[in-house]
C-alpha cells in the first residue's frame, strides 16, 4: 500500500496544522509474466481498500513533522476455487517524517527543495486469519518496521506559481516480521506537472517509476515478488474554502517488468481525499 | 465567569494576550526598515520616518486574487481613517513592475506604492505567499500579521487599528 503517497502535502508555514484523510481503492487483477500481460482464466477478484488519516505541523518555515495511520480491507476472490472469497482487514502500518524544507517558493524564488526522513510502524496484525494465517499480501500491516528517505524538488514556471513541475523521490527500507518474512526494499520516483485555474481548482499529470526488491523469507527470495512499474498518475483538486480541499487522483499502469513467471499486480486505482489546513 | 483569585484571572488574561499574539502571527518585534521611491506618486518613502503613526504595510502582486480586493479595501479605510495618525504603505513584489502599475490604473490607491520585484523589502519580512500585511505600532514594532484576505476582514483590520490609535 503506496503510505507515502498520503504524506507528500504537508503543512509548510510555521505553526500551521495539516489534516488529511484519503481513501484509495486498488484493483489487483492483473497477470502478468515479465513484461506481458497474461489472460486470467480463473475468474479471481482481488482488491485492497486502504484509508489513510495523516496529520502534520509546521514547527518552524523550515521544519515540519507529518505522521498518518492507516486501516486497510483486503479481499481475494479466486471464483473457480472451493476456497472462495477471503477477506481481512484492521489497523495498516503507520508512519512519522521528518521533513526540513531548505529552499521554498515564495514571491522571489520558484524553486523549492524538501528532504524527509522517516518511520514505517507496523500498528496492525500481521497473522490475520482464522485457523491458519492468510498471505503476507493479504495482511493489514508489514509486521515490521522500516526506514524512510524522501525527497522532492518542484520549479514553478511563473511568479504565481500556477504552473509548476513536481518532482520527487523516495526510499523504504522494510525489515522483517516475526515470522521472518521481508517485503522488498522500495524506490520511487515521480516527475509531473501541475496547473491552477483561478483560486479554487487544480489539476495534474505524473508519471511514477517504481520498483521493488524481491520479498525475502527466512533470508531467501520469495518467487513472482518485485519487479518494476511505470504509471500515470492524473490528479485534481477543488478548494472549497480557503482552508478545506477535496482532490481525486488515480493510477493507471503504464508499463511493468515483474521477477517471475507470474504475478498478480495492480490493473488501477483510485483515491479521493480531503484536507483541512488551520 | 468568576475567578475567585484576582492573580489567577489576571494570569489567565496575560496568557490569552500571549495566545493572541502568537496566533496573529507576532509578538511584538522591530519592523524591517526600508525606503524607496513610490511607484504611483514618484516621492521619496521612508519607513522610519513615519514613527509616530501606526503603519500598515500591505505586501500584493498584480497576479494575486486576494489583492483585488484588499487594495480597494484598504483605500477605502485609509480614507475613512484619515492620515493624521495613520498611514498604509503597499508594496509591489511582481516581478515586472510595470504589471503593478497596469494594476494599479485599473484600481487606483491614495497611498504610496513601493516596487520589490527583487525582494529586497520582502524577503526580511518572510513573504512566502500574497496579500500579506503588517500592523505596525507607533514605535514601528510590528503588532499582527495578516495573510491572505477576503471581504470584510478590514472591519476587523479597522478595529485593531482604532484601538492603537487610541493607546
Amino acid at each position: 500500500m503506496p503510505l507515502l503517497a498520503s504524506i507528500n502535502t504537508s503543512a509548510k508555514e510555521k505553526g500551521q496544522f495539516f489534516i488529511s484523510y484519503s481513501a484509495e481503492n486498488h484493483q489487483i487483477s492483473d497477470l502478468v509474466s515479465g513484461k506481458k500481460d497474461v489472460p486470467d482464466e480463473t475468474d479471481r477478484d482481488r482488491h485492497s481498500f486502504s484509508q489513510v488519516l495523516s496529520a502534520s505541523y509546521a514547527i518552524t518555515d523550515r521544519w515540519s513533522v507529518s505522521a498518518l495511520v492507516s486501516y486497510v480491507n483486503h479481499s481475494r476472490d479466486i471464483g473457480l476455487s472451493i476456497i472462495g472469497k477471503t477477506t481481512s482487514s484492521g489497523f495498516g502500518d503507520s508512519l512519522a517524517l521528518v521533513r526540513y524544507t531548505p529552499l521554498f517558493f515564495t514571491p522571489f524564488s520558484r524553486h523549492e527543495v524538501s528532504l524527509g526522513l522517516g518511520m514505517r510502524v507496523p500498528t496492525g496484525d500481521d497473522d490475520f486469519g482464522s485457523g491458519f494465517v492468510l498471505s503476507e499480501d493479504m495482511q493489514p500491516s508489514t509486521g515490521a518496521y522500516g526506514g524512510i528517505l524522501w525527497t522532492s524538488y518542484s520549479y514553478a514556471f511563473n511568479q504565481a506559481g500556477t504552473l509548476q513541475l513536481n518532482t520527487s523521490a523516495n526510499y523504504t527500507y522494510n525489515g522483517e516480521n516475526d515470522r521472518e518474512y521481508q517485503f522488498g526494499h522500495e524506490f520511487n520516483f515521480a516527475v509531473g506537472l501541475g496547473h491552477s485555474v483561478g483560486t479554487r481548482f487544480g489539476y495534474s499529470a505524473a508519471v511514477r517509476y517504481r520498483t521493488t526488491q524481491n520479498d525475502r523469507r527466512f533470508g531467501f527470495d520469495v518467487p513472482n515478488t518485485g519487479g518494476e512499474w511505470v504509471e500515470f498518475v492524473p490528479a485534481v483538486a477543488y478548494a472549497i474554502t480557503d482552508k478545506f480541499n477535496i482532490g481525486a487522483s488515480g493510477r493507471i499502469p503504464i508499463a511493468r517488468n515483474l521477477n517471475g513467471t507470474l504475478q498478480f499486480t495492480t490493473s488501477y486505482a483510485y483515491a479521493l481525499s480531503l484536507s483541512y489546513a488551520f | 465567569m468568576h475567578y475567585p483569585c484576582p492573580m489567577l484571572s489576571k494570569s489567565i488574561l496575560s496568557l490569552g494576550l500571549v495566545l493572541l499574539l502568537v496566533q496573529s502571527g507576532y509578538a511584538k518585534e522591530a519592523a524591517p526598515l526600508f525606503s524607496g521611491t513610490s511607484v504611483n506618486a514618484g516621492q521619496q518613502i521612508s519607513l522610519e520616518a513615519y514613527r509616530g503613526k501606526v503603519v500598515l504595510v500591505d505586501f500584493w502582486a498584480s497576479w494575486c486574487p486576494p489583492c483585488l480586493a484588499s487594495l480597494p479595501a484598504y483605500n477605502q479605510m485609509r480614507q475613512e481613517i484619515g492620515t493624521s495618525e495613520f498611514e498604509i504603505i503597499a508594496i509591489n513584489v511582481d516581478e515586472d513592475t510595470e504589471d503593478g502599475l497596469a494594476f494599479l490604473e485599473d484600481h487606483p490607491v491614495d497611498y504610496p506604492v513601493l516596487a520589490d520585484p527583487e525582494g529586497d523589502i520582502g524577503i526580511p519580512y518572510g513573504i512566502r505567499t500574497l496579500p500579506r500585511s503588517f500592523l505596525l505600532d507607533r514605535n514601528g514594532q510590528i503588532i499582527a500579521s495578516y495573510n491572505s484576505f477576503k471581504a470584510g476582514d478590514e472591519v476587523n483590520l479597522r478595529q485593531e487599528i482604532t484601538a492603537l490609535l487610541e493607546q
